[in-house]
């Protein structure tokens, strides 16, 4: 590939380089900024502009030529995102097509990726609940991965940090497994769920709770948001278009214009990173190679400091294609960990049920979030046969809608222009949220033979479910029934979808984060042990997975880092 | 029907020459606009008749006014597997033998009650898993899939989602006890 250096050194040097722009890249382009560092942000993908580059925002349903639906085209061509619940006509221009890189499945893996500026961020679930130390002490306690370097109160200061400018709307619960944080006010539960989280008050002793879930969403004006020109959030619940209201947050609406206002920050899409350069004589990183995703050219930018922040699977495969004399193996690799101890969120399990109380109730209107059972199993001491445990989703509500038997001509039609008031029973449903234990036989690694369309070394993917998770999802199943027959649901049905790992988009470890450089990737800093001007803060650093959907921690972790790299420059 | 065929046929086979004028099947020939389907102008007109008496016209527009048959075809032809899309488009061309068998006369001739009575019990029809129950199972795969894409045309149909039930991209803050009593909607008469 030609080597097309023509620029002058100095134009393609800055203080830091961030690899990806998503929920992780964008806080440290953003915190970088506002330090006054000069910042190339990469990002593999097309540009999406806030607001406008989201062309199905604002459409109406009958402007949708299939009405949401996907043609088969599209399903047939693209077997893997089809699988995602958020993958419609509506969204699709912001995933990234099967085509667009193949990847080997040793084990079946469905790996659901966001390549655009912004990368999922535009696309997340907007859950965002902190870790607590029963989180982050857990393998230390049970014995599996290594200990994490940190802890809550280490990170705790950057939640706050992170929630005040992102926006996160939650109620204070008062509950040692998930620390409050700075919230807007939060979002209600409706009747039956009240009623569902007063019932576990009740039996478990105040061990189970039910509670509102944090979400990434502006519950009420602040200031602090209008000048990112961001508004409250309109219960319209069609996040994955992109907001018109900025009313969630996305690096598109948030981190990333406020990091180009900062003038410190230069954001350059269609940039799919090679892998980054290192200096062996002075034995740090000193850039990164980019191929342009259209002319497939390559070129090389140079920076003091390097954040790789390219989703948890594109951040070890960076490493792992980063060799070098000194790092045959990947770079930092002396431990041999790289792109092992991988794991990821059990999300196979739904229990659902009814509710005959309150039937002359319903809801009306539209929230952005719903319930969430914090993990109450194995949390102050191992009370099963398996390590860990899971939090749930919750949620109540009430069908209703027209009677679609009714006989054709006019009897279907006035029935469907007279929808039926609610008279069956409420619905109530859970899903799990299940920690999976990192081990080295999970991992993901290179196949250097195979090269993708840019020509990068093709993805092989190795991770499965265990034992653990096959009998953590049984007690799941199990507890949760119960505590739904407690409340007096009725009709309680399990369930096993036997999804695959990676649906649950939670992709996590591989740079995991310890104490030790024989066991570990990463410092307590997020450092590179070997490689210190070397960072990751996305989903590649996780030692353990815990419960709780990831993002926010990585958008803390990135924050924190970003500070730290810029105090570590001033000391020289 | 047989002899446009044949003579669609002798035309392609003599290389397509405008030996027949063309104004004598143009009203059958396959459109091209749903690519996957083999439909013709006619049938595509059975199936806004068929579409219309699933829900027609009153007070309010009926199927066929919202341009719910392109809709249907436009569905088919896109998002339905190939195997899908032979099965809709089999029972739509056995659908006139199968209304003359039932019905005694032909579709054009039956009473709009007439033609209610036939499409229902072509969609409540429970053949066997037989060879000779085959048309059948086009049949009913047809007439459903036409009913379940009918009522998703209408409804969310421009007409139907400005004029009758305003569709509002911002449904309003969330109520978690609403009153079922307090939320009931004056009628509307189709």
């Amino acid at each position: 590939m030609a080597n097309l250096n023509i620029r002058n050194k100095q134009e393609r040097t800055y203080q830091a380089i961030v690899v990806g722009s998503g929920a992780s890249g964008g806080w440290a382009a953003k915190e970088f900024g506002d330090l006054g560092v000069k910042t190339l942000l990469l990002e593999r993908g097309r540009d999406v502009k806030h607001i406008k580059d989201y062309p199905t925002t604002n459409m109406l349903p009958y402007e949708f030529k299939h009405r949401g639906k996907l043609p088969q085209k599209v399903l047939d061509e693209n077997p893997i995102v089809s699988k995602c619940y958020a993958f419609g006509e509506d969204s699709e221009h912001f995933f990234a097509k099967d085509a667009e890189q193949p990847y080997i499945q040793e084990k079946p893996f469905d790996w659901i990726k966001g390549y655009q500026v912004g990368g999922k961020s535009l696309l997340w679930a907007r859950q965002v609940q902190r870790w607590s130390d029963y989180d982050f002490e857990g393998p230390a306690r049970d014995g599996f991965a290594v200990d994490w370097p940190i802890r809550y109160k280490d990170i705790a200061p950057w939640y706050s940090h992170v929630e005040k400018f992102a926006g996160v709307s939650g109620n204070l619960d008062g509950l040692d497994t998930l620390p409050d944080g700075e919230f807007l006010p939060g979002y209600e539960l409706n009747i039956v769920e009240k009623h569902f989280a007063q019932k576990l008050k009740e039996t478990y002793g105040g061990d189970r709770h039910m509670i509102s879930a944090r979400c990434a969403h502006i519950n009420g004006p602040h200031e602090q948001f209008t000048a990112q020109g961001r508004a409250f959030c309109q219960n319209r619940n069609l996040c994955q278009r992109g907001c018109p209201f900025g009313g969630y947050f996305s690096s598109n609406s948030s981190t990333i214009p406020w990091a180009l206002k900062s003038g410190n920050v230069t954001l350059r899409p269609d940039s799919v990173v090679h892998s980054i350069i290192y200096d062996e004589e002075k034995g740090k990183a000193t850039g990164v190679r980019v191929i342009d995703a259209h002319t497939k050219e390559m070129e090389e930018f140079y920076a003091d400091v390097i954040f790789v922040n390219a989703a948890a699977i594109n951040s070890n495969a960076i490493l792992m294609n980063s060799t070098s004399s000194r790092f045959p193996n990947g770079l930092g690799n002396d431990s041999g960990v790289l792109g092992k101890y991988f794991a990821f969120h059990n999300y196979r399990a739904q229990v659902n049920g009814s509710y005959e109380g309150f039937m002359e109730y319903t809801t009306s209107g539209g929230r952005p979030t719903s319930g969430y059972i914090p993990r109450f199993r194995n949390v102050k001491k191992q009370e099963t046969d398996f390590l860990r445990g899971y939090a749930g989703g919750f949620s109540a509500y009430r069908g209703g809608g027209y009677v679609a038997d009714a006989r054709v001509g006019m009897d279907l039609k006035n029935n469907m222009l007279n929808p039926t008031p609610p008279d069956g029973p409420w619905r109530v449903g859970s899903h799990m949220m299940g920690e999976t234990i990192p081990k080295e036989s999970n991992y993901i690694a290179l196949d250097k033979d195979k090269l993708d369309p840019y020509g990068l070394p093709t993805l092989k993917f190795n991770v499965s479910y265990d034992d653990n998770d096959e009998k953590m999802i049984l007690d799941y199943q199990e507890q949760v029934s119960e505590m739904f027959a407690k409340a007096g649901f009725t009709d309680i049905r399990v369930n096993d979808d036997h999804r695959t790992p990676g649906l649950d988009i939670h992709e996590m470890g591989g740079v995991r984060m310890g104490k030790d450089p024989k066991t570990s990737m990463l410092n307590g800093n997020h450092q590179l042990h070997a490689v210190p001007n070397v960072y990751v803060t996305d989903g590649a650093c996780m030692t353990s997975t815990s419960t709780q959907n990831p993002t926010l921690t990585y958008m803390a972790f990135a924050a924190r880092a970003a500070h730290h790299a810029v105090s570590e420059s001033k000391k020289g | 029907m047989n002899r446009r065929i044949a003579l669609r046929h002798l035309a392609l086979i003599s290389g397509g020459l405008a030996l027949i004028p063309s104004c004598d099947f143009s009203s059958d020939d396959i459109l091209a606009a749903y690519e996957n389907l083999k439909v013709t102008a006619s049938q595509k007109q059975l199936l806004g008749d068929i579409s219309n008496t699933i829900i027609p016209a009153g007070e309010l527009k009926g199927a066929l006014e919202l341009e719910v048959p392109d809709f249907i075809l436009v569905m088919v032809n896109d998002c339905m597997t190939s195997e899908n899309q032979m099965l809709f488009s089999s029972g739509l061309a056995a659908f006139p033998d199968y209304a003359k068998n039932k019905a005694g006369k032909k579709y054009d001739k039956l009473t709009a009650k007439e033609k209610e009575d036939l499409i229902q019990a072509g969609i409540d029809l429970k053949p066997a898993e037989t060879p000779e129950e085959e048309k059948d199972r086009a049949i009913m795969y047809f007439l459903n899939t036409t009913k379940r894409l009918t009522m998703q045309g209408y409804m969310a149909s421009e007409y139907i989602q400005t004029e009758i039930i305003p569709y509002s991209l911002i449904p309003g803050p969330y109520n978690g006890a609403a009153l079922i009593s307090e939320t009931q909607k004056p009628r509307i008469n189709g």
